[in-house]
């Protein structure tokens, strides 16, 4: 072959930057990652998920939910808010300095009640510049840190996700299609019994949802000697015919609790919003 | 049949298409050094050199560390707790009621709320003999549990002490313990007696 060696290389070069790029690079970067802690505070972020949860990983991999649902928020920006927390002892001082630096003072109870949130929308300079006058002019003050974008204006978290979040997933779950709300959250969002009448009938707790029902994960038997502990508390126009009951299997219930597991919501170094 | 075809079949038939070569002309190369170049400012810019703990919309460690929140009061509190878990709470309680017979109170005790020179002087110093807490007398003997004790940690477990179960007497700085320390280094383990 006319210049083989001079294709292999190249195919080679190719291949080898593309594996650096998308292998190795990665490695190096995240490779190491291990648990961490929680901003002001010693406890360590994440706890592994507790073992009905980690086998619920298996039947939300199953059910193919990653297709509809991803598990990451995105963040597009930050911003500050000043909150003043004591007026101090010379209130009138303070309240000149926030005249000056703009505060919208209209309700006639200032500065009461404390906690009050004076400025938002600020730059980190701005607040660190806000608070510095207020500071000296003898009240306290505290700078409140929040994510903004779209994820977080939808109530799907209170910041981006960041790799420890995923630290003790296998396989990661991310998703790219968001056919139905993201998962980072859902934990925090609802509770394993409000998963499990979703699961097994989307429309029973949220009006127009378009997920199908995951009636397989349940079943429906005749009431025994006693109702079932376990038995869904459906709304009359979802429950079965009187006399039979909606019993989730193991799965739905590994399922729920992998569901009810997913919160990302401490705040970390690599993602700060205070308090 | 047109002049261009009669000049084609003109040529030798093993003619074979031939390539001239030339040069890259100056402004490509000139636009690709460009292109490079501010590829290489947004780098530098916006990527925080690969660092792992920098996500956008950070741009690089240095912003990422301008937005941490302070290490406030309520760090320092949790940190002074953790201190006062290993040293202090054996004897006065995670709850800071003491117990009988063996140490004092620290929830509404008179001796949180004095200076921090003398409250300083006990951990660092020891306490031997007959002292009076919340109107009861103790005589006890205690080790100078704090005298290995960092000043930020002493300044944080004396935080604690101060701030905690019920005190509100203020938060002390890391500074205000090295110079209790440095006051009270050299002299006999604190004199018993009341607060005044």
């Amino acid at each position: 072959m006319k210049n083989g060696a001079l294709i292999f290389l190249a195919v080679f070069v190719a291949l080898g930057g593309s594996w650096c790029g998308f292998v190795l690079a990665p490695e190096l970067q995240l490779g190491g990652a291990k648990q961490t802690t929680i901003l002001n505070s010693s406890d360590v972020y994440p706890v592994g998920r507790p073992g009905e949860a980690t086998q619920g990983s298996s039947v939300y991999r199953a059910n193919g939910c990653a297709v509809c649902h991803t598990e990451q928020v995105r963040q597009t920006g930050i911003t500050c808010e000043v909150v003043l927390t004591d007026a101090g002892k010379t209130p009138a001082a303070v309240t000149k300095v926030c005249v000056d630096i703009g505060v919208n003072m209209t309700d006639r109870t200032w500065p009461l009640p404390l906690p009050k949130t004076i400025l938002t929308g600020l730059t980190k300079e701005e607040a660190d510049a806000a608070s510095g006058k207020i500071t000296t002019a003898g009240g306290k003050v505290e700078i409140h840190i929040a994510a903004t974008g779209p994820d977080i204006a939808r109530g799907w978290g209170m910041r981006q996700s960041v790799a420890e979040d995923y630290l003790y997933d296998q396989p990661v779950q991310l998703g790219s299609l968001r056919a139905g709300p993201d998962l980072a959250n859902a934990g925090a969002r609802a509770d394993a019994n409000w998963q499990l009448l979703h699961l097994y009938a989307p429309k029973s707790v949220m009006k127009g949802s378009t997920m199908p029902p995951f009636r397989y994960l349940f079943e429906v038997r005749k009431i025994g000697r006693e109702p079932s502990p376990d038995a869904l508390k459906l709304p009359p126009e979802f429950a079965p015919h009187a006399g039979y009951e909606v019993v989730p299997t193991p799965e739905a219930m590994e399922l729920a609790a992998y569901l009810s597991s997913l919160r990302a919501t401490a705040p970390l170094y690599s993602a700060p919003i205070a308090p | 049949m047109s002049d261009e075809l009669k000049s084609n079949i003109s040529q030798p038939p093993d003619a074979g298409p031939t390539a001239s070569r030339s040069t890259v002309p100056i402004w490509i190369i000139l636009l690709t050094l460009l292109l490079l170049f501010l590829g290489a400012v947004y780098f530098d810019r916006h990527s925080g050199w690969f660092d792992k703990q920098v996500y956008a919309p950070y741009t690089s460690a240095d912003e990422l560390a301008s937005y941490q929140p302070k290490s406030g009061e309520a760090s320092m509190l949790a940190h002074g707790k953790a201190v006062y878990e290993t040293y202090c709470g054996l004897c006065h309680g995670s709850d800071g009621l003491g117990k009988p017979a063996q140490a004092p109170p620290l929830a509404g005790s008179e001796w949180a709320a004095k200076d921090i020179t003398s409250l300083a002087r006990i951990p660092l110093a020891g306490l031997n003999g007959p002292i009076q807490v919340k109107g009861r007398d103790w005589n006890l003997s205690m080790a100078p549990m704090g005298a290995s004790l960092s000043d930020a940690d002493l300044a944080a477990v004396l935080t604690c002490i101060r701030e905690s179960w019920g005190n509100k007497n203020g938060a002390v700085s890391a500074d205000e313990v090295k110079a209790a320390r440095a006051a009270i280094s050299g002299h006999p383990p604190a004199a018993p007696n009341s607060p005044k």
